[in-house]
């Protein structure tokens, strides 16, 4: 649990866990993601506290968080990461089944940085993911603060 | 005036003084007996010691005789006077010998007489004239009061044919004249209607606006209002009145008893009102009923949203590890397990798009149209130019017509023009050489509309009613693949914009899809 992990992914379901892993392993980042199951989870980890209270210190350099979530649910997280003077520089991207406008407006409204919709089809699913973790976690320069690349 | 210049003209025709209608033999008599009492009486003086004035005495008989007598009597009382006097009164008394001293007493008798005459004359000219025209006004009057009477009879008549009561009421509004229906209003008998005061037939707290009324009218006014006329028996009855001043400070007023038509009129505002109630319920009723269809709506909505995150959910991970599997296992199958994967895939992948194009469908029926001006060529170009990598290496005629501005949501027309377009497309695949056409079409002057046309395999027109169904497909999918709801997605935006869709084809003849929208301009 110490380890340094760059990328954060909020996903209750195992299977997009694994799916969403295997699209980031092609680019070698499988080994930079911490999984949180709900958004109570999420904020544990991001608070250092609960199951993380002995992790290192810094922020995730992108957050993938699912809207649907057990406990509190991706706009509740959004919301407290955007209201916390030391998390509210994480980019966070919301990455859901949901296609819904409001959806969509609710998040920006709270400050996400991008939105994806999940392909139902497996190429473009993983391309996706893909195209998500190297931009976030390698092209994107993170805010001061960050856990940088070893 | 005139009656007095009558009076001129017939003093100056009437000559004479002859009293009319008296006999000779009083007419004379009296000039004798006048002379005799004059005689006397100037005897008696005398013989009483007055010596003179005894001449005075015959004047006075004189004057008797012909005021009353007339032309000849006086000369007879003349010349018998002047005899007397003479017999009398001068030298020598007791004799009848006429001498010088005769001639005064006689002129002076003469003279009398004369002007006694003249005055009578006058007199008598005058009391004719007097007569005359007092006839002649009793003439007057006479055939004034008959036409007067004629004239009152005839008023009267129209007054008592009106089937409505007609009032005449004097100043203090005491009634002076009415008819028969008048009386049948009140109550009473017509006698009894004559002194009856106009305030007995309102009720009291009508008494000012009667006194404001009676004011107007006055001031020459013609007044038409509704009030309450109360019976002799207190019965109150509505009635509508005309009224205005009559001649001699008197008012007049026909009236008209108008219950009937409050009666009518009350029925017709009750069943109003029973219609408001009714109305009342009805929409309560109805907005009853559109909150239940808001709730289920709601529901729908929930429906939707649950559809789109959870249902998408599962076959994402269907695709996703039946591929995982495929690339896992490559090697170790043989060809029939190969096949199955693909085809684990394909109905994957089609329930994914089923779902998707389900959602967006909904999405419409759920979404608020924000409307502006869209340039429906310039948008039909875009969608083309779009579409253009999809078909390299097809043989594709475009043509492409002046097509109208319309009113609409762009995005919502977006898509009604890319599913016929892609469908245009699909659907002459088979053909060597697709034709395209896009052009406007105006049926009414109230729309515009545009249609699409392709040379491609059509379809029955027995099914045309079907073509627009939610997953209602005419084409198998080996042949052409789809979802089935392109078309309904199609029609369901246009009805949207309060517009109309319809398609012309055969079967290999190729189709036509017809898109109408409200001409704003004409609206």
């Amino acid at each position: 649990m110490s380890d340094l992990k760059r990328i954060l992914l909020v996903e209750d379901d195992p299977k997009d866990v694994e799916l969403t892993l295997t699209g980031l392993a092609e680019y070698n980042l499988a080994n930079e993601v911490i999984v949180a199951c709900d958004g109570e989870e999420a904020l544990d980890y991001l608070y250092r506290r609960g199951a993380h209270a002995n992790r290192q210190h810094g922020n995730p350099a992108v957050v993938l968080l699912d809207l649907k979530l057990p406990k509190l649910n991706g706009f509740e997280v959004l919301e407290k990461i955007r209201s916390d003077e030391s998390l509210k520089m994480i980019p966070v991207v919301v990455l859901t089944s949901s296609n819904e406008e409001r959806d969509l407006v609710r998040s920006y409204k709270l400050g996400v940085n991008a939105y994806v919709t999940k392909p139902v089809e497996f190429h473009q699913f993983v391309n996706a993911v893909k195209e998500l973790g190297a931009f976030w976690a390698v092209v994107n320069e993170p805010p001061p603060g960050s856990i940088r690349k070893k | 005036m005139k009656v007095a210049g009558n009076v001129d003209a017939h003093l100056s025709a009437i000559s004479g003084f002859s009293p009319p209608g008296r006999s000779l033999v009083f007419l004379y008599g009296i000039a004798v007996l006048s002379v005799a009492v004059s005689t006397s009486l100037a005897v008696l003086t005398f013989n009483f010691g007055i010596p003179r004035g005894q001449a005075s005495i015959f004047l006075f008989g004189i004057a008797v005789a012909v005021w009353y007598g007339g032309m000849g009597p006086a000369i007879v009382t003349v010349v018998l006077s002047g005899l007397a006097y003479d017999y009398f009164f001068v030298e020598p008394i007791y004799s009848l010998t006429l001498g010088t001293a005769d001639i005064p007493h006689f002129v002076m008798f003469i003279l009398f007489a004369v002007l006694v005459a003249r005055f009578t004359s006058v007199r008598r000219k005058i009391e004719a004239e007097l007569q005359k025209s007092r006839d002649e006004l009793e003439i007057k009057v006479y055939e004034r009061t008959a036409e007067l009477r004629a004239s009152e009879q005839k008023y009267r008549e129209l007054i008592d044919l009106s089937p409505d009561p007609i009032f005449v009421w004097d100043k203090n509004l005491r009634c002076v004249l009415a008819n028969a229906a008048a009386a049948r209003l009140r109550g009473c008998t017509e006698q009894e209607l004559i002194g009856l005061s106009g305030t007995d037939t309102y009720l009291p707290e009508e008494r000012y606006l009667t006194e404001q009324r009676l004011e107007q009218a006055r001031s020459g006014a013609v007044l038409r209002f509704e009030r309450e006329f109360l019976r002799k028996d207190n019965q109150i009855i509505p009635v509508e009145v005309s009224l205005s001043i009559a001649e001699g400070d008197n008012y007049q007023s026909v009236v008209r008893d108008i219950s009937d038509r409050k009666r009518a009129e009350e029925v017709l505002r009750r069943s109003h009102e029973e219609l408001e109630v009714k109305v009342k319920e009805r929409t309560a009723e109805l907005s009853k009923a559109n909150e239940e269809l808001q709730s289920v709506n709601k529901e729908l909505e929930a429906f939707a949203y649950s559809v789109s995150h959870d249902l998408r959910a599962p076959v994402r991970h269907i695709a996703g590890f039946t591929e995982l599997l495929q690339k896992q296992t490559e090697a170790a199958l043989d060809d029939k397990g190969r096949r199955y994967i693909s085809m684990i895939l394909d109905s994957a992948n089609r329930m994914g798009s089923l779902v998707d194009d389900l959602l967006a469908f909904s999405r419409i029926g759920r979404a608020e149209t924000q409307k502006t001006t869209v340039k429906l060529e310039q948008l039909v170009k875009e969608i083309v130019d779009q579409v253009a990598p999809d078909t390299q290496g097809r043989n594709i005629q475009w043509q492409i017509g002046t097509l109208p501005i319309c009113h609409g949501d762009p995005a919502m027309l977006r898509l009604v023009f890319a599913n016929l377009i892609s469908n245009a497309l699909k659907f002459t695949r088979t053909r060597d050489q697709a034709e395209i056409q896009i052009d406007s079409v105006n049926h009414r002057p109230d729309e515009v509309g545009v249609f699409v046309k392709d040379n491609g395999v059509g379809f029955d027109m027995k099914y045309k009613d079907k073509l627009f169904g939610v997953f209602q497909r005419l084409h198998s999918q080996q042949a052409f693949e789809g979802t089935g709801i392109g078309l309904a997605t199609v029609q369901r935006i246009i009805h949207r914009h309060g517009g109309r869709v319809w398609a012309e084809s055969s079967v290999d003849k190729g189709a036509a899809f017809y898109v109408t929208l409200p001409n704003r301009r004409a609206s």
